[in-house]
């Protein structure tokens, strides 16, 4: 057995020698270095924390309204191939951005927030505060699901009542649970009660955790709804091969402007290089989350148009207030002054990322702009000392790998410099479905110290980008844990804030204690505050018209293939 | 007691021992693949014995400024994707996996053998419970089995090599069953028994020294396929701590970039590539040496 295997090694080895010699004479020519790229961190730090301050412009071109020639003998296919699987059907259960992805192309909110940060009407045609604690939706006329059943009133009562029914485990319910009433008065109108004012309702209605589903298809129960989806979008689902790919259908009962292209494919390929390799080869039309450091070669590819999009996710490192040692704030700050935000991004982004400046992305509202931690190490040494931390004190990071862009790298970056600093840090990862409730674990079975996260604050407000992960009414509870506040966080003044944040009804004077908020965060450091993602797809340059969203979605619905 | 003209006497013994020795030797050192093997296994053995004098550079130390770059002057084989110097990292990375290489190994061999030997000496229910048992790890292709193992006992360094070595031990098991079985109907062995030697002293005197060559020359082979099944692990992130250096985990780490830097992948391929290519080389020596039908 042994020979054998010796024998076919030596073919293997001669094979793997001859492939890479040819490997690196083809490589050789290429730039090792890239070169800048198109957009330096997008967002410009030198900008006021302006209130609704909207993202830059995704680079796809602005789309042609009218629907293609009248001429299309074949059916035109898109295919995108994605990194993740979406969870399930169930549009009120998944988390994900990639299952938001696809399930809203079926699926459609009462309102949504476009690209450059507007909140826009969809299913709904206005929204209006009718009362302190009350608030009036009307809705869009002659919408109808796909099985046929009209969009109404009704239909949207059953939907609110579904996501707040507790039993439900609607994944998003904690948006609109201080909904306690709602009324469905005229065919095109509900009403929304409140226990107090909640001025971030609107916004919440954008929420693709929110969306509308097919009354029909609420009833039939949960077996039904994990088996389709029937919508009110201009794509149907077709088919879901679990693992493979999903695949949509053009809606021609649309009630909007229809689609153009009739199928669209989202394929699951989990390797970066093989995602690369489809598009390049024209197997696929789009590949997402391309690695930085192909970027520079992808752009000199005639076929390809590499687009560099904001995103409103976060990455962070979240500290244990409650652990030792980072139960004391200087701990806290210095490692946030030992490591080089600038460098990881500059270098280990090529610029694919936006070092963070306050816990939340410009583009979203309530943004304020903080004083940068920058890299100063014999301050974070000072700072260690101070607070009685003898050099080569041993730390447990906990990182995942392959779920944000170059997660398992940050974690090994942060490791290495804060070994500049004193502090030896031993790396910890787990797979993503154990992780998150691991790190995440309630107080008493917690026993992370700090730990790697990332947060998409897609209803572009501040209310669910900080209420959600620094009030101390989410700290972690149960099993599996309820609440996103790893960090057990809890500070009175920042509490206090928060709360006045979600009733008070003044833009500015939101603005202002969010603001106000953030500053005390920053201090306290709760966070090892990384990073802002920034999206970067590869799209063949025969696809016209594709949006991708800040939120971390694809949009389809005006993309065009020639 | 009994004194057995048959046995050489001890001055003869160390005579014909010595004689034998040298002209395997002679005939090693005209073995040009085994000596070639010798000497690439010998350099990396030196290359991370001696890791600290060598290495140009601390293979720890990150410098994001030089992320991915190719080879200079200054870092002969480049940078790897943090910015640390590929040279040193593949120096200190050889201490780690040669480690990796052997002591999987020894645990293939401190548990296989005694297992294939008892079952083909004793034979019967022991030989059959054993050699099932057996059957059921060889059912399992090795990398999953291995992959199975990791999985139960968690990433790690030591967990690592376990797997690895448990994997090894049917091969081992085997190896030491059949020869042994060959080696029990020998006619030395019947003199043995006949006058009386214990078990032990049977196992001990006669079979193992006889069936020692094909195991020499399984292991030089099978530090080789460590070294590849740990690189597999690591690749699939069940190998060592990311702050150890180890040259799988870097092939694991490199292959995003292999596009855009192929150099963090290409020289740690390379450095197992010749490690195993020269284990080979110096095991089919071996063979050739010990297998007296090669002799001639």
């Amino acid at each position: 057995m042994s020979t054998i295997w010796t024998k076919r090694s030596f073919v293997i080895v001669g094979l793997l020698v001859a492939l890479t010699l040819i490997a690196t004479a083809c490589a050789a020519p290429e730039p090792t270095k890239a070169p800048e790229p198109t957009k330096p961190p997008a967002a410009q730090p030198t900008q006021p924390p302006a209130a609704t301050k909207a993202p830059e412009p995704t680079k796809a071109p602005e789309p042609t309204k009218p629907p293609a020639p009248t001429a299309t003998p074949r059916p035109k296919v898109l295919n995108i191939v994605s990194g993740t699987d979406i969870e399930n059907l169930m549009m009120h259960r998944v988390t994900s951005s990639p299952s938001f992805t696809v399930l809203q192309h079926i699926y459609e909110t009462l309102f949504q927030i476009t690209p450059d940060g507007k909140i826009e009407p969809l299913l709904a045609e206005e929204f209006k505060a009718t009362g302190p604690t009350e608030y009036t939706v009307k809705l869009r006329k002659g919408v109808k699901f796909t099985d046929g059943t009209p969009f109404n009133a009704a239909a949207a009562k059953a939907n609110f009542d579904w996501v707040l029914k507790v039993e439900n485990k609607a994944a998003y319910r904690s948006l609109v649970d201080t909904v306690t009433d709602v009324k469905a008065p005229a065919e095109d109108t509900i009403v929304l009660t409140t226990k107090e004012p909640f001025s971030p309702i609107q916004i919440h209605l954008t929420h693709g955790g929110i969306a509308m589903v097919s009354p029909a298809l609420l009833a039939k129960g949960e077996d039904a709804l994990a088996a389709g989806a029937i919508g009110t979008g201009p794509y149907k689902l077709k088919e879901w091969k679990k693992g493979e790919a999903v695949t949509l259908e053009k809606n021609n009962d649309y009630w909007g402007a229809k689609a153009i292209i009739d199928t669209v494919v989202f394929k699951m390929v989990k390797e970066d290089g093989a995602r690369l390799v489809a598009v390049e080869s024209g197997d696929a039309d789009v590949a997402v989350r391309v690695p930085p450091a192909e970027m520079a070669r992808l752009k000199t590819n005639k076929d390809l148009d590499v687009n560099v999009t904001d995103s409103l996710r976060t990455i962070y490192i979240f500290f244990n207030v409650e652990k030792k040692p980072f139960d004391d704030k200087r701990v806290r700050q210095a490692v946030n002054f030992c490591v080089d935000k600038k460098a990881i991004v500059d270098k280990l982004f090529l610029g694919a990322a936006r070092a963070s400046d306050a816990p939340i992305v410009p583009a979203v509202f309530g943004y304020a702009q903080q004083k940068a931690y920058d890299r100063d190490v014999a301050k974070a040494q000072a700072l260690l000392k101070d607070a009685g931390i003898a050099a080569g004190t041993k730390v447990v990071l906990h990182h995942p790998t392959g779920r944000y862009v170059q997660d398992a790298l940050v974690a090994d970056a942060v490791r290495s410099q804060l070994k500049d600093c004193g502090l030896d840090v031993e790396l910890k990862t787990l797979e993503w479905a154990q992780y998150v409730p691991a790190v995440r674990a309630e107080r008493a079975t917690n026993t992370t110290q700090f730990a790697m996260l990332g947060w998409g604050t897609v209803t572009g407000d501040a209310d669910y980008g900080l209420y959600s992960l620094f009030h101390k009414a989410n700290h972690p509870k149960g099993s599996p844990p309820v609440g996103f506040n790893g960090s057990f966080y809890d500070n009175a003044k920042v509490n206090e804030l928060l709360e006045k944040g979600r009733t008070e009804t003044d833009l500015k004077k939101r603005a202002e204690l969010y603001a106000e908020a953030q500053k005390l965060m920053w201090d306290d450091a709760p966070w090892l505050f990384l990073y802002s993602e920034v999206q970067v797809t590869a799209i063949r340059k025969n696809v016209t018209g594709l949006v991708v969203h800040p939120q971390e979605r694809l949009i389809t619905f005006k993309a065009d293939k020639k | 007691m009994t004194i057995n003209a048959l046995e050489l006497t001890r001055t003869q013994k160390i005579m014909f021992s010595t004689q034998v020795l040298r002209k395997a030797l002679r005939r090693f050192t005209r073995h040009r693949p085994a000596m070639v093997g010798l000497s690439i296994v010998c350099l990396f053995v030196i290359a991370g014995i001696f890791a600290h004098a060598l290495a140009p550079y601390d293979p720890d130390k990150a410098d994001f400024a030089l992320a991915r770059q190719g080879p200079s002057a200054a870092h002969w084989l480049g940078n790897d994707e943090l910015g640390r110097d590929m040279l040193s990292r593949l120096i200190f990375g050889a201490r780690l996996s040669l480690l990796v290489g052997l002591i999987p190994v020894s645990i293939g061999l401190f548990i296989g053998v005694p297992l294939g030997l008892l079952a083909g000496y004793f034979g019967g229910g022991l030989d059959m419970f054993v050699m099932r048992l057996i059957d059921i790890m060889l059912a399992f292709p090795g990398i999953l089995l291995a992959i199975m193992v990791s999985a139960f006992l968690g990433p790690g360094l030591f967990n690592l090599m376990i797997s690895v070595g448990v994997v090894s031990i049917p091969v081992y098991t085997r190896l030491a069953r059949g020869s042994t079985l060959a080696v029990k109907e020998e006619q030395f062995v019947e003199a043995a028994r006949s006058i009386g030697s214990s078990h032990l002293r049977m196992l001990r005197l006669h079979i193992l020294p006889n069936i020692i060559a094909p195991l020499v020359i399984q292991s030089s082979l099978q530090v080789a396929a460590a070294i590849l099944s740990a690189a597999a692990l690591g690749f699939l992130g069940l190998g060592v701590p990311p702050n150890v250096t180890e040259w799988g985990t870097m092939l694991q780490k490199g292959r995003t970039y292999i596009f855009s830097a192929i150099h963090i992948v290409m020289f740690p391929g390379f450095a197992i590539m010749f490690v195993v290519l020269g284990l080979n080389l110096l095991g089919d020596g071996l063979r050739d040496l010990l297998d007296p039908r090669m002799s001639r």
